[in-house]
Order: C-alpha cells, then sequence, then structure tokens
C-alpha cells in the first residue's frame, strides 16, 4: 500500500500540504502546551504545570550545560526547548490519530497535486502510480489512491532537513561571530573537518531523525494493514515508538548542543 | 525539488516550516521563557534574601549568645568574689574572738597567780609578826617557870608541836 501526498508547485517551489498542516498543527500544541504551563507562575512553591514546565527547563539546561559554561548555554536553553518540544511532540503526533482519505476517482488538479516531483520522468512515474492504484481500487486490498493527512511532521525529510541545516548554519554563525579566524582554522584546515562539517553533520543529524520516525510509521500503517494479526504486536510498536520519539528528540537537542558547543567553546 | 522516493526535498515545504520554526521560536520566547526567566530570577532573589536573612539571624542570636555568656561569667566571678570575701571575714573573726580568749585567760591567770602569791607572802608577814609575839610570851613564860629542864623540854615540844600546827 502506497501512501500519496499531495503537493502545490507555487513561484517554482513545492509545497507538501500534509506535511505543511502537520507542522503548523505541532507549533500550535507546542506553543499551547508552553502557554498553557508557563501560566500562573509563582516563584514559590510551584504547581502541576509549572513543575511540568520546570522539569522540561531543567532537563535542556541540563543538556546544554554538558557541553558549555552554564552562561554561554543559557543562551541557547530557549531554542533547545522550542526544538525538543516540537521534535518530541511531532514525534508522538503521528501515533496518535490516522486520519486517511481514499479516492477512487482524481479531479485533473488533484491528480497533478499527487504527481508534482522532481523530473519530468519522476512525474511520469507517480502518474502511473496513480493510474495503478486508481485501476485496482476495489480489488481486496486495494482502496484506491490513499492520501495521509495526518502524520508526524519528523517523518518528512524536509523538516528534518530544514532543521538540522538551521542548527548547523546557526552553529557557523556563531563561530563565525566569536572569530572569524578561528571558525575557518578549525573548520577548513582539517580535510576530516571539512568532511565532517560539509558532509557527515549535515546527513546524520536529519537522517537519523526522519529515518527513526519514518520508518516507524511505515511499520505504523503496515500493522494496521493486516487487521486482526497486527493489533498485538501494534500496540507493542506504538509503545516502543513512544520511547523512540523521545529518545530522538533528546537525542536532536543533545547533537544540536554538541555542534554549537564546538563553534563557541574556547578549546577544540 | 528532490525525489528519492522516500527522501523528498521540497524547498517549498523547507521554506515554510523554517519560518513556522523561528515564528514558533520566538513566540515561545516571549509567552513561555520570558515569564520563566523572569520566575526564576525572582526565585533566585527570593532565596538569596532568605539566606541573607537566616545569616543576619544567625550572627545576632550568636553576639547575643556571647553576650548573655558573657553576663553569666560575670555574675559567677562575683558571686566567687563574695563568698571568698565572706569566708576570710568569718576566718579572721574567728582568730580575732580566739585571740581575745586567750588574751583574757592568760590575764585572769596572771592575776590570779599574782593575787595568791600577793597571798602567801601577806600569810608570811603575818605569820612572821605572830612567832615574834609568840617568841616574845615564850622568851616570858620561860622566865617565869625558871628555866626548869624538864619542864621547859616540855615548853619547848609544846611549842614546837604548836608552830607546828600553825605551820
Amino acid at each position: 500500500m502506497h501512501h500519496f501526498s499531495p503537493r502545490v508547485e507555487w513561484m517554482g517551489l513545492v509545497f507538501d500540504i500534509p506535511t505543511i498542516i502537520m507542522m503548523v498543527v505541532t507549533s500550535l500544541i507546542v506553543l499551547l502546551v508552553a502557554v498553557l504551563m508557563s501560566r500562573k507562575l509563582t516563584a514559590g512553591v510551584p504547581g502541576g504545570g509549572q513543575n511540568a514546565l520546570e522539569w522540561v527547563v531543567d532537563f535542556v539546561t541540563g543538556i546544554s550545560n554538558n557541553f558549555m559554561e552554564p552562561k554561554k548555554a543559557a543562551k541557547f536553553v530557549t531554542l533547545g526547548l522550542t526544538l525538543f518540544l516540537y521534535i518530541f511532540l511531532g514525534n508522538q503526533l503521528g501515533l496518535v490519530l490516522n486520519v486517511n482519505t481514499a479516492h477512487t476517482e482524481v479531479s485533473e488538479d488533484f491528480f497533478k497535486m499527487l504527481t508534482v516531483s522532481g523530473t519530468p520522468e519522476q512525474v511520469e512515474e507517480k502518474a502511473h502510480q496513480v493510474h495503478e492504484e486508481l485501476a485496482n481500487a476495489g480489488h481486496g486490498e486495494h482502496h484506491g489512491v490513499v492520501v495521509a493527512w495526518w502524520k508526524s511532521p519528523t517523518a518528512t525529510a524536509s523538516v528534518t532537513f530544514t532543521l538540522a541545516l538551521m542548527v548547523l548554519l546557526y552553529a557557523h554563525y556563531l563561530g563565525i561571530k566569536k572569530s572569524p579566524g578561528g571558525w575557518f582554522k578549525g573548520t577548513f584546515l582539517n580535510p576530516i573537518h571539512i568532511l565532517e562539517d560539509f558532509v557527515i553533520k549535515p546527513l546524520t543529524l536529519p537522517l537519523r531523525l526522519f529515518g527513526n520516525i519514518f520508518a516507524g510509521e511505515v511499520l505504523l500503517a503496515f500493522l494496521l494493514s493486516v487487521g486482526v494479526f497486527g493489533s498485538v504486536p501494534l500496540f507493542v510498536w506504538l509503545g516502543y515508538s513512544v520511547f523512540v520519539g523521545s529518545i530522538q528528540a533528546y537525542i536532536f537537542v543533545t547533537l544540536t548542543m554538541v555542534y554549537i558547543s564546538q563553534k563557541v567553546n574556547d578549546d577544540h | 525539488m528532490v525525489d528519492l522516493g522516500a527522501i523528498t526535498l521540497e524547498w517549498g515545504t523547507m521554506l515554510t516550516q523554517l519560518i513556522v520554526f523561528l515564528i514558533l521560536l520566538l513566540a515561545v520566547r516571549k509567552l513561555a521563557m520570558g515569564p520563566i526567566v523572569a520566575m526564576m530570577e525572582k526565585r533566585r532573589q527570593h532565596i538569596a534574601n532568605e539566606i541573607s536573612s537566616a545569616e543576619r539571624n544567625r550572627q545576632e542570636a550568636e553576639a547575643l549568645l556571647a553576650e548573655q555568656r558573657r553576663v553569666l561569667d560575670e555574675a559567677r566571678q562575683e558571686t566567687k568574689t563574695i563568698l571568698d570575701r565572706a569566708a576570710k571575714q568569718a576566718n579572721d573573726e574567728a582568730a580575732r574572738i580566739i585571740a581575745e580568749a586567750q588574751e583574757t585567760a592568760t590575764r585572769l591567770k596572771n592575776e590570779a597567780s599574782a593575787e595568791i602569791t600577793r597571798e602567801v607572802e601577806k600569810a608570811k608577814a603575818e605569820l612572821r609578826d605572830q612567832m615574834a609575839g609568840l617568841s616574845v610570851l615564850l622568851a616570858s613564860k620561860i622566865i617565869e617557870k625558871e628555866l626548869d629542864e624538864a619542864a621547859q623540854k616540855e615548853t619547848v615540844d609544846k611549842f614546837l608541836a604548836q608552830v607546828g600546827d600553825r605551820l
């Protein structure tokens, strides 16, 4: 079973609609959680929401303090907190709901949205897949063209790459701001560092998160499609996915702090 | 757009994600982190105040304790002085009374012996006077009896017995 994602092309840029819906939903939930928990803050004995928020802030502060002096680390706590909440909640969101639509008939505009791709050959291939699904609709497990509207935003490579590249560029910016000469020496003089900074980090950081969450969702979709036999493994895998989602958020934030610390710390 | 099957990178999605995340970052900073940082700073100051006031109270208590101790020591010292003085006074008084008693006793004894000596002297003088008188009387009696030897002897014995009795 193949899940399609409708995309729109606008001013030469391609937008993935379900992913954008999910990133906005995730952002709103993060904001809601953060604002709700930070209401009625007190310097005295904290209540439930404040306890949770303080725990998260302490948690992120602890991560950044591992790699930098507390004074430097304090500047990156907001970034770490937002990243952690966004990735953590994004990872879990894909597990709580499943909104799929199956289309046995596709209008011309929708057909175009389903087949947007990088090269004409790829467009051709996707068009072929859509036609195949439409032709097989109603036979056994085939329900037509299935579009998944609800998924983890982090199960999309564009999202994880954006977050990772943003963090890495920010780290480079901090390094240049601190000392352009030091940044140049630390980055370009050693071939290993060039490889690390421009190939390894930009690939491993986003792909680790994307791979874990995407694979989890693929397996979830498969277990859902096999029916009764999949129910026990489904629950096991759901529980494991919660764990994986939490660990991946922690790893992403930890590596963010490591990469920033490598650029802002005095000793390389 | 880069399409590698499952891994697709769409510039539009990426741009949207960047903008959405930056807005989220700013919103979290303004709506959540601002109040949290302010609250934590307030709590930090509160704790610092509590610590410094506790420290102040402790110092005050220590000063009071030292003062109390000093006063107590002073009182103890004073009591000791007073007791010592009283004991010394009592000792002196006892010594004085004993000395006085001894002196009085010595004086009385001396007076008594002087009195006795005087009385003895007086008795001796009286005896001497009486002996003279008796000698005269004896002489006259001897003369009267005309020297009868037997009678004389008897008289002298008698006399000597008389004197012996007297003495």
